[in-house]
């Protein structure tokens, strides 16, 4: 279900957006699937449908679903695959960050890639332990 | 842009209050307007005199183009109203309120009052006197809706009600809109009920909009910056557009409008030890432009 929370300061249509892409990442729904239609959604959010068209008319440009006059918006065959770029961007841009933030303390490169290597450890033996539950 | 209400110059005082003054507002056709102000700024005085009650001093009110004169009747048909308080004969039973309501307007619509009734489970044979202040909004709403508007004016409609019947009332007002495409003025003061449904926001304050602005682009464009110094930042900010500003020694709030990358660089030229720049929400935004 798709959810707008009214107190975040991130625009409506912005959270449209970024949970249609995570429902289409997860496959809630797949390439060549409808999404709902902007009055259905708008009414069922209590937002205006110019902001749900907005939303859907950035998904369109950005290649993520396409309209079939009178039908509706479906998902496109490329999407996962564009997510997966969006997210590898995403992805990039945090790394970035904290590398900056490991040069601010004058971290050598082989030191920043231990802390590294000792997150992800810890991270993987989280994931393990509780897959084995 | 096809406008779909037009008011020019207008200005209205009672004895020697001036309630409105110059006041100018042009809506775009299917658009959601928010009007917000803090009480006695006007805005239903403004709302009176779009519905012909009231005459204006002086200025012009256009509804689609055409100059509405006062007690002229002959637009009120296209536009629905509803208000706080929906005044309605009490002796009369809801059907009979309605055909009554029915015989004013040409395009009435008695399927959709009829499913209305049902949706909200009103009993048409319901005296008026009997029914609650939520049953009797949901009814001003059915009167409103089943005369298929073109223009909806929402005159502060959900206050003093609960969320549940408040949510009901929003919900059917968006299916309108999504369906219909009805142009809204939607004047409230339960503020955060908009901040989803508008297009425009104006705040009405000294008898005039001070801020008429498309709200998704104000919402992206006004910032609270916080500052903090080593040294007083007292008279240090020299930047326009500042709405408020709160200066508590070496720290310093203002909100600004709009924030713009020169302005962030003038402010960064301070000798500052941090700044942060925070997104603001309709209520907070209200709150700073109207004190």
């Amino acid at each position: 279900m798709i959810e707008i929370d009214t107190s975040s300061f991130i625009p409506f249509y912005e959270q449209i957006k970024q949970q249609i892409k995570t429902r289409i990442s997860l496959g809630v729904v797949k390439p060549g699937e409808p999404l709902p239609s902007i009055r259905e959604l708008a009414t069922i959010l209590i937002i205006n449908p110019n902001t749900v068209a907005r939303a859907y008319r950035e998904l369109e440009r950005e290649g993520f679903i396409y309209t079939r006059k009178g039908k509706g918006c479906f998902v496109t065959d490329d999407s996962t695959a564009l997510i997966k770029k969006e997210r590898t961007l995403i992805l990039n841009q945090v790394f970035d960050g904290a590398i900056e933030e490991a040069k601010k303390l004058n971290l050598s490169s082989s030191e920043i890639k231990k802390i590294f290597e000792r997150r992800l450890g810890l991270k993987t033996e989280v994931i393990k332990k509780g897959e084995r539950k | 842009m096809k406008e779909i209400l037009a008011i020019k110059n207008l200005s209205k005082s009672f004895g020697k209050k001036m309630v409105l003054e110059n006041f100018n507002l042009i809506m775009e056709k299917g658009k959601v307007y928010g009007l917000l102000g803090i009480n006695g700024e006007g805005k239903t005085t403004l709302i009176r005199m779009i519905m012909g009650v009231i005459p204006p001093d002086d200025g012009e009110i256009f509804f689609k183009n055409k100059k509405i004169s006062f007690r002229d009747d002959s637009y009120k048909k296209e536009i629905g109203f509803i208000a706080e308080e929906s005044i309605f004969y009490s002796w009369m039973s809801i059907k009979e309120l309605l055909s009554f309501n029915a015989s004013f307007y040409p395009k009435w619509n008695t399927r959709k009052a009829n499913a209305y009734l049902e949706k909200f489970s009103l009993d048409p044979k319901t005296r008026i006197r009997h029914l609650s202040r939520g049953m009797k909004l949901k009814l001003g709403l059915i009167v409103t809706l089943a005369s298929e508007p073109e223009f909806l004016i929402l005159d502060d409609p959900t206050s003093g009600l609960d969320v549940p019947t408040r949510h009901d009332f929003l919900k059917e007002i968006i299916k309108e809109l999504s369906e219909a495409g009805t142009t809204i003025l939607f004047s409230t003061h339960i503020v955060h009920e908009i901040e989803g449904i508008i297009d425009n926001l104006g705040i009405l304050k000294f008898g005039n909009l001070i801020l008429d602005e498309d709200f998704h682009e104000l919402k992206n464009s006004v910032k609270r910056v916080l500052l903090t110094s080593d040294e007083s930042l007292e008279d240090k900010i020299t930047i326009d557009g500042v709405i408020t500003q709160k200066i508590n020694g070496t720290q310093c709030e203002i909100v600004v409008y709009p924030w713009t990358e020169e302005k962030k660089k003038k402010i960064e030229a301070l000798n500052l030890n941090n700044m942060e720049v925070k997104p603001m929400n309709l209520e907070e935004i209200f709150i700073s432009f109207a004190s």
